[in-house]
């Protein structure tokens, strides 16, 4: 077969089984097989022989509750509250935006989309800035040096602020769904039941709350998906009281050098988010429900009225809105400008953490922000990488999609759609573990990529694959086949017809799928977290080892600058898509 | 020089057949039409010439050339088939401007700057489109993106050109000017043309031949006033003419004929006792003349059509269509008196559908 489109289809399928697949295998097998190091655990192992040992050791063995049992039932505890709360918190909102009446919906929108956007990391800070007791060592938080006394223990760690701030994050995850599917409801449906006499609320539970349902127990589901592979979040608010979780589990085991137990436990996470996803597309039951789409059919939608309750749901919505999208940013930055921490006072505030030379009288010597070389490192590494990862994977993702659209009647090219959608059922920290056991020796003519970045990016682009091949089909398919057929009527090959009409058409969806990467990439932190080593340290990774080390202000400072990154980055995909789109869609009709 | 051999091509999707075993012959400067229904394989035709899709079986010839053979594992990709297409949607590329568009073709096979421009000039002129050629697709109305799609064919000088339904997306009166232009071009340039249309009017008017198709097999291939005269089947017969043909089931020995309710004297032997007839709208003779020759009928409705006015007309349980000039005025439920014109009825055999001739059966 000469044709390119095959052969590139080929070294696509052979290049992502290695890179999806093999991994995946790669981490069961490893949860068989005796290690090196587990010498000094047991007598008996005979290291490169299979063994049932790690599977025993985590799921019957006498570490097995503090191991597995424990840390499960802390993920599924604040992972069903935190859905739970998610799920309440965004359904209204998606209700009041989408259905009513309230004012103020266009700014309100974005604000509370912030916290889904800003690295999850942003709110468990400021959760620690305001309720940090002394209790687990370091200075009073913002609670006591108001009230004067510690918060309670269960305020500062553990479930309760770990469900809290998950919920805080995740809400807007649910708003998105539900509000997508509320969208699609006709108002001509509740407008009958109006007629036939029923009231608001009995529209509400008898019309309205069952059209969405299927949409919001997938929501539901995936939520829960997402929540239990948090990593960062929990840990920050639950290692500092022994509280753990089973992907905090992974990573604490890791750095005790319990490799295996870390990749029994991130199987075990791995069979949790595909249950939840399996269980989720169940209940959507439509293959594109994977992605939630709004069609454009035309119907009308009327907005509810809510009379003289307007202005007051509009006052909880904004305060709501204020205290977790905005409020944790401003605790970041007033965080990361005291001079001691815990002592709030005009006295006490400086520019030393942003702007100051080394002193060893203040935080062991370590300078601000931007006479810090390891910041000024990672800053550069984490645009490196933002940048490089958004490339290839929009690339990559286009490459795919076009295959995937244009041969869809091609298993081949069905499968290679699917496998680039499989990085999405990973938890990103088992993500991060398989590939930390696949590339920590060399294989073949493929070297030991472990500590270099060129890891990192490989990583960042097969984890973004899922959205940017979504984006990519989204594009292709907009494209008529007919304008390519007319190319290669004209005589043009596969690649000249690939640079000329299909990239150029496809350019502005590239562009806004390449920036979602960006901005995504900056601010992961769990799937990188394993892999990372001192030359290759970005942002996020920097302010999570200030974290661990309790320079609080740094890593204040670090989270703020992404937080900051990633907002405009937001705003500057907003703004394209906004202007290219349209252009596009004049151009198109 | 470009005459195009198609044989024994079939083309399956999955359990579907698209093209059962078709042959063509097609001369070179020809202007043949692909004419039938929706799905009729019609499209998948012209698809297979331009190298679009891949047969299952057969050959396609054009010139001396094999552009593909099953056999001998030819397959010729539609760049090296030295032919021009217009699409349905015109497939305009919306991100290139008129001049941009036309010229893709030129700088695909490597066009000297100097030779491009002077072709390019030329044929936008042609069009009368030299003034819009800095514009984008989306500045142009529907006929002016059709002149487009028409001067992106011209600027190669293919020696084939294949057409997709180019004029179904543009309005009534604008498509009645285009199939007169289109018609000029094609003469000017001598191309070999096969035309995809499910409009029988335009495959009529445009047309020097005119291919009926039906599930992927060819059912009559005729110059379109032997089409219509003379259609080789009932299907051919019912699908061609507007209003419809009037298709008589009969029964009969020797030359007359009736189905109980009307009775007709074909003037020679079909040579079968049961027989459909075909009888055009036109070929009714109508009279309100209650002393006329002729059954009598009673008009049931009447549907003026400018120049013509259509009435439907039953006796007993028959009903039927006939065509009357504008200046005759008949009313509802009068009685009329019908004679066939002999010389153009057609007789189908019942069985096979198929035209029983005159001329073989006397």
């Amino acid at each position: 077969m000469r044709d390119p489109v095959s052969i590139v289809m080929l070294i696509l399928l052979a290049v992502l089984a290695y890179l999806v697949i093999w991994p995946f295998f790669q981490l069961v097998i490893n949860t068989f097989t005796w290690s090196e190091g587990s010498r000094r655990i047991s007598r008996e192992a005979v290291p490169g022989q299979f063994t049932w040992f790690y599977w025993l050791q985590v799921t019957a063995g006498p570490i097995s509750g503090k191991m597995l049992y424990g840390p499960l039932i802390n993920t599924l505890i604040t992972g069903i509250i935190s859905t739970i709360l998610a799920l309440i918190a965004g359904g209204s909102l998606a209700w009041c935006i989408v259905r009513s009446d309230m004012p103020g919906k266009r700014w309100l929108q974005p604000i509370l989309t912030l916290p889904y956007i800003l690295p999850s990391f942003a709110v468990a800070l400021a959760w620690e800035t305001v309720f940090r007791s002394p209790k687990v060592g370091g200075q009073p938080g913002l609670y006591e040096a108001i009230l004067g006394i510690a918060p309670p223990e269960w305020l500062s760690y553990g479930v309760v602020p770990i469900s809290i701030t998950l919920a805080i994050h995740y809400f807007p995850f649910a708003y998105l769904l539900v509000a997508g599917a509320l969208a699609t409801i006709d108002s001509q449906m509740e407008e009958s039941a109006l007629i036939s006499g029923a009231g608001k609320l009995t529209i509400l539970r008898r019309i309205t709350f069952p059209v969405v349902a299927p949409a919001f127990v997938a929501a539901i589901i995936l939520t829960f998906g997402k929540t239990i592979g948090q990593f960062a979040l929990p840990f920050l608010l639950g290692a500092p009281t022994q509280f753990h979780t089973v992907a905090t589990m992974i990573y604490a085991n890791l750095a005790l050098g319990l490799d295996s137990m870390a990749y029994v436990l991130a199987v075990i996470l791995i069979a949790m988010s595909l249950l939840s996803i399996w269980l989720s597309n169940r209940f959507i039951k439509k293959k594109s429900g994977r992605f939630e789409t709004i069609s454009g059919k035309g119907f009308r939608s009327r907005e509810i009225a809510l009379g003289n309750w307007r202005w007051f749901i509009f006052s909880v919505v904004s305060l709501f809105g204020f205290v977790v999208g905005i409020l944790p940013i401003i605790l970041l930055g007033v965080q990361s400008v005291m001079l001691i921490d815990g002592f709030y006072g005009l006295e006490n505030l400086t520019s030393h953490f942003w702007i100051g030379k080394s002193n060893l009288n203040i935080a062991g010597g370590e300078p601000g922000v931007i006479y810090n070389k390891i910041i000024l490192g990672a800053t550069w590494n984490t645009l490196k990488l933002a940048f490089l990862s958004a490339v290839f994977a929009s690339v990559i993702g286009i490459i795919i999609a076009y295959i995937a659209v244009r041969r869809a009647n091609n298993p081949l090219a069905v499968l290679l759609d699917q496998i680039a959608f499989i990085p999405f059922l990973f938890p990103t920290i088992a993500f991060g573990a398989m590939y930390l056991t696949l590339f920590a020796v060399p294989v073949g003519p493929i070297p030991a990529l472990y500590g270099t970045f060129t890891l990192l990016v490989l990583i960042s682009v097969v984890s973004r694959l899922p959205y940017s091949v979504k984006t990519g089909i989204t594009a292709v398919t907009q494209i008529g086949q007919e304008l390519e057929e007319a190319a290669e009527v004209a005589g043009a090959s596969w690649g000249r017809r690939f640079r000329k009409i299909i990239m150029p058409l496809a350019s502005s969806g590239i562009m806004s799928g390449m920036m979602v990467s960006f901005v995504g990439v900056m601010r992961e932190l769990s799937l990188i977290i394993l892999l990372i080593t001192p030359a290759t340290r970005v942002l996020m990774t920097a302010g999570f080892g200030y974290a661990e080390e309790g320079l609080t202000q740094l890593t204040n400072a670090l989270v703020l600058i992404v937080a900051l990154l990633t907002i405009s980055g937001e705003l500057i995909l907003w703004k394209i898509g906004k202007g290219r789109m349209a252009r596009l869609r004049e151009k198109q009709s | 020089m470009a005459k195009i051999s198609i044989r024994n091509l079939t083309k399956r999707y999955g359990d579907m057949t698209a093209l059962n075993n078709v042959s063509l012959e097609i001369d070179n400067g020809e202007f043949l039409v692909l004419l039938g229904p929706s799905g009729c394989g019609k499209t998948t035709l012209l698809r297979c010439l331009a190298g679009l899709e891949t047969p299952d079986n057969g050959e396609i010839i054009i010139g001396d050339e094999v552009i593909f053979s099953s056999k001998e594992k030819i397959m010729l990709p539609p760049g090296k088939r030295n032919l021009g297409m217009v699409f349905q949607s015109y497939a305009l590329w919306p991100h290139m401007t008129v001049r941009d568009n036309v010229k893709f073709g030129l700088d695909v096979i490597k066009t000297p700057k100097e030779a491009s421009d002077r072709q390019l000039d030329e044929v936008l002129a042609k069009l009368g489109m030299g003034d819009l050629s800095e514009r984008y697709p989306s500045e142009l109305s529907g006929g002016q993106q059709q002149r487009v799609a028409l001067a992106r064919l011209l600027a190669t000088k293919p020696p084939v050109f294949l057409m997709d339904e180019p004029l179904s997306n543009l309005d009534a009166r604008l498509r009645m000017d285009m199939r007169v232009e289109l018609k000029r071009f094609q003469s000017d340039a001598g191309a070999t043309t096969v035309y995809v249309t499910h409009d029988q009017t335009e495959a009529m008017t445009m047309s020097t031949r005119v291919v009926v198709m039906k599930n992927g097999e060819i059912q009559q291939v005729s110059p379109p006033a032997e089409l219509y005269k003379q259609p080789q089947n009932t299907f051919v017969a019912d699908f061609i003419g507007m209003p419809r043909i009037n298709l008589i089931e009969m029964q009969g020995d020797g030359q007359i004929f009736s189905n109980g309710d009307i009775t007709i004297d074909f003037g020679w032997k079909p040579g079968i006792k049961n027989v459909v007839l075909g009888a055009r709208p036109e070929d009714l003779k109508i009279s309100s003349n209650p002393k006329a020759h002729g059954e009598t009928y009673r008009v049931m409705a009447i549907l003026p059509n400018g120049p013509e006015t259509i009435v439907q007309l039953q006796r007993g349980k028959t009903v039927i269509i006939g065509r009357i000039g504008h200046d005759i005025i008949f009313e509802k439920n009068q009685e009329v008196k019908v004679t066939y014109t002999q010389t153009s009825l057609n007789v189908y055999d019942a069985d096979t559908q198929n035209l029983i001739s005159p001329i073989n059966n006397i």
